[in-house]
Parts: structure tokens; C-alpha cells; sequence
């Protein structure tokens, strides 16, 4: 019997979560950016082992600055959570560990992946030097365009829920 | 002239200007304080009347302004027919054309239907009741119709079980999204205890019944009447009490951990199809 979970996706404004849902969906891509507005749902059924399947319900929330404001009832029942930043512009990322708090207030013990997206953008080293400086912790550098880590990173979270 | 008398002449010789600069004030001061008064008892007893003018007026304002209003509209019309009819037919245009094809399309499917296997029964019911066999055919094509239940988890809107007449999109996303929307409405209006409970759709009414862990979305088409919502509720309470009956069999009368689970999804869904797939409403 296939199993359903559902993984909600959050993160500030033009972050890439669409976009990383949808190379994860559809594997395609698009530079159009619109704006996410309310949520929008998408599923892809997962293989994790040999002939164990799990089904992502995925919850692409609107991008919010303040993670407050997100909607309790979207994130109701919700088995795990994947939060993206954009590693070019440190605004999303800067209060990172607190707004890694106020998720984790929101839906405690639940597993959690931190994913910095835009990896094409910079140059690894200097990513990483400025992670560093800034106390960030990350899960996965992803990449919506080129696909780089994205399947793995789900993946991942799909493994953790099982 | 004694010295007290002096230093009083001085005086009077010294502060003349002030004294009547002082006078002058007092007067102005006067002056304001009367018009003040008088304004207030002046607004006093004109408000009443201006208050009571623009209640006529308003009251007025159809038998007075309404004929011209109406005639400059008319004229305006007359003069601009084209234009207005320009702005207004693709709007009507669709609209009509959709209800018309969309009621054509039923009326054809169901006539279709009535003409083959059923024929003979609405000849007998018409025989048997005296009402023309249009009419039964007529009432039977607005009558309303389950097209797909679906059982889902109350908050993370994961698809328990469903059941559909015809092939849709993904039901967990169907599901999903239903969750979002109700979340949305039942967050934004902030009462607790309250749910929503339709959502109207065009030709479709997806009805939603609300329980502790899981609520039911049943989407009919048709004319959805207050009978036909009575049936779907007692349909929605039958299965559902069924369907936790046996939940609790499982959890409680179940020695082995393994089989400590809900009723499957198969299960489920056979159990939607006995219930709904026949049921009339």
C-alpha cells in the first residue's frame, strides 16, 4: 500500500521553491518568476527502496519575509518541511536561524531540511565562506535550473518520513 | 496740589493709551462671545431643519431625480445601442452559449438514455402516475447526481479514499487543494467550531461534511435542492459511522499491533462505491 505525506515548502519571496517543486515534478524549468500567491499543490510518488514507493503531497506555500504570518491551517498535519534561501541574496538568509526557530515552533519534531537554492549562481568557495560567517547550517545547495542535488534532497526527506 | 494728587495726574497722563487699548479689547472679546452664542442657538434651530430638508431630499431623489436619471440613461443607450451591445454581448454571449450547450448536452445524454433501456419504464410510470412522459423525463434530467466522493484527512488534506464516476485530475491533489481552500475560509472568518460546508462550482456543488479526523467532499451535479442535500448528509453520516465503526474494531478489538491500523484504502473505497454509486438523491 502506497503511503501519502505531505511535505510543505517554505521560504521568502522568489526563493525558488516553485521553481525546485517543479524541476522535482516535471524536471523542466522556467525563468518567467510569478509570484506564488495562497498555495498550490503538487504530488510526485517516490521509490525509496526497491518496490517501496511513498507519495509526496507537496505544499508550496506563498513567500513571506515574516514567517509568522504563514497560515496555521496550511501547515496542519504536515510530515516534513523543506526550507529554501536564495544563496545570492543574503536578505533571505540572514535571520535564518530565527526563522528556522519560529518553523520549528510552529511544527515541532518534524524533519526539517535546509536548502539553499541558486547554487548555479556563485561560486562554491565563496558560498561557503559566506555561510560560514553567517552561522549557516545547510542541508542541500540546490540548483532549480540546472537540477543539481534537487531529486537527491527529496529524496532525502521522503527516506526521513518513511 | 499735594503730592498724592500729582503722582494721580501722572498716572492718568502716562496709561491713557493703555486703558483704552484694554477698553478696545474687553469690546472685541464681548463682540466674539455674543456671535459665538448666537451661532450655536442659530445652529441650533436651523440643524433640525436642514436635517429634515435632506431626508426629504433623499426621499425624493426617485420621484424627482429618478425620471430624468432614467430618461438621459434611456437616451444615452439609444444613442450608444452599438457600443453598449459591444460591451455587453461577449459577456452575455458566453454565458448563454455555455448554460445553453451545457443544458442541451444533458438534456441529448439523458433524453439518450430514456430512449433506450428506460423508455419503457417511463411509459409505465407515466401510465401509472398520469404525469406526461415529458414531464418524468423533464424532472429526471435536473434531478442532482453524486460524481465523486472523496474521504479526506482534516488538516493535512491527505486523500483517505474516493470515489469517482468518470476519470478526474489526481484526487490527492484535488484533496489538497480542497484542504487549503477550507483552511483558508474557516481561517480567515476566525470562528471557531465553524466549517465550511459548500463550495459551488457552476454546474457542480461539491458538498463537505466535517467530522473530528476526516471530512467528506462529495461533488454532485444537478440541481442540488435542499432534498437532495438531506440525502447526501444521511449518505455521508451512514458511511461515516460505518466506516468508524469498523476503525474502532480494528484498534480495539485487534490483539497484534500490525492490525492496531485503520481499514485500508482498498476497503474504503469499496465501501464509497456500495454507498454512493447507486445511492439517488
Amino acid at each position: 500500500m502506497q503511503v501519502s505525506k505531505k511535505i510543505v515548502v517554505l521560504g521568502h519571496f522568489g526563493v525558488g521553491k516553485t521553481s525546485l517543486i517543479r524541476r522535482f515534478v516535471e524536471d523542466s524549468f522556467s525563468d518567467n518568476y510569478k509570484v506564488s500567491i495562497g498555495v498550490h499543490i503538487t504530488k510526485k510518488v517516490v521509490e525509496i527502496s526497491v518496490g517501496h514507493e511513498i507519495s509526496l503531497i507537496l505544499w508550496d506555500l506563498e513567500g513571506t519575509d515574516d514567517l509568522k504570518t504563514i497560515r496555521d491551517a496550511y501547515l496542519l498535519g504536515t510530515h516534513g518541511v523543506v526550507f529554501v534561501f536564495d544563496v545570492t541574496r543574503p536578505s533571505t538568509f540572514q535571520g535564518l536561524n530565527t526563522d528556522l526557530e519560529i518553523v520549528k515552533s510552529k511544527m515541532p519534531s518534524l524533519p526539517l531540511l535546509v536548502v539553499g537554492n541558486k547554487a548555479d549562481l556563485v561560486v562554491k568557495k565563496d558560498l561557503e565562506e559566506v555561510l560560514s560567517k553567517n552561522a549557516i547550517a545547510t542541508d542541500f545547495l540546490t540548483s532549480a535550473k540546472t537540477g543539481d542535488a534537487v531529486n537527491d534532497m527529496f529524496l532525502k526527506l521522503a527516506k526521513l518520513l518513511d | 496740589m499735594v503730592e498724592r494728587d500729582k503722582i494721580e495726574l501722572l498716572k492718568d497722563i502716562l496709561f491713557t493709551d493703555d486703558r483704552e487699548f484694554a477698553e478696545k479689547i474687553a469690546r472685541r472679546i464681548e463682540t466674539i462671545e455674543h456671535t459665538v452664542n448666537e451661532q450655536e442657538k442659530l445652529s441650533e434651530k436651523v440643524k433640525p431643519i436642514i436635517l429634515k430638508q435632506l431626508d426629504e431630499f433623499v426621499t425624493e431623489i426617485p420621484t424627482t431625480l429618478g425620471p430624468t436619471i432614467t430618461a438621459t440613461l434611456k437616451e444615452e443607450i439609444q444613442k450608444n445601442r452599438d457600443g453598449i451591445v459591444d460591451a455587453l454581448y461577449p459577456i452575455l454571449g458566453k454565458m448563454i452559449k455555455k448554460y445553453i450547450s451545457q443544458e442541451i448536452k444533458l438534456l441529448s445524454e439523458k433524453i439518450n438514455k430514456q430512449l433506450s433501456a428506460k423508455r419503457w419504464t417511463t411509459k409505465f410510470k407515466s401510465w401509472f402516475t398520469g404525469v406526461k412522459e415529458e414531464d418524468i423525463i423533464l424532472s429526471e434530467t435536473s434531478s442532482a447526481n453524486i460524481e465523486q466522493v472523496l474521504l479526506i484527512e482534516r488538516g493535512s488534506g491527505i486523500l483517505a479514499a474516493s470515489y469517482s464516476k468518470t476519470e478526474t485530475i489526481d484526487k490527492d491533489m484535488i484533496s489538497g487543494m480542497l484542504t487549503a481552500i477550507k483552511g483558508f475560509v474557516e481561517d480567515a472568518f476566525g470562528q471557531k467550531n465553524q466549517n465550511l460546508e459548500l463550495i459551488e462550482y457552476e454546474l457542480y456543488n461539491i458538498h463537505l461534511q466535517s467530522f473530528v479526523s476526516y471530512y467528506v467532499a462529495v461533488v454532485i451535479s444537478g440541481d442540488y435542492n435542499t432534498k437532495a442535500k438531506d440525502k447526501v448528509q444521511d449518505l455521508i453520516f451512514d458511511f461515516y459511522d460505518d466506516f468508524m465503526g469498523k476503525n474502532l474494531d480494528k484498534i480495539f478489538k485487534s490483539s497484534d499491533e500490525k492490525s492496531k491500523k485503520m481499514i485500508d484504502r482498498e476497503s474504503l473505497e469499496k465501501e464509497l462505491v456500495l454507498k454512493f454509486s447507486n445511492a439517488s438523491i
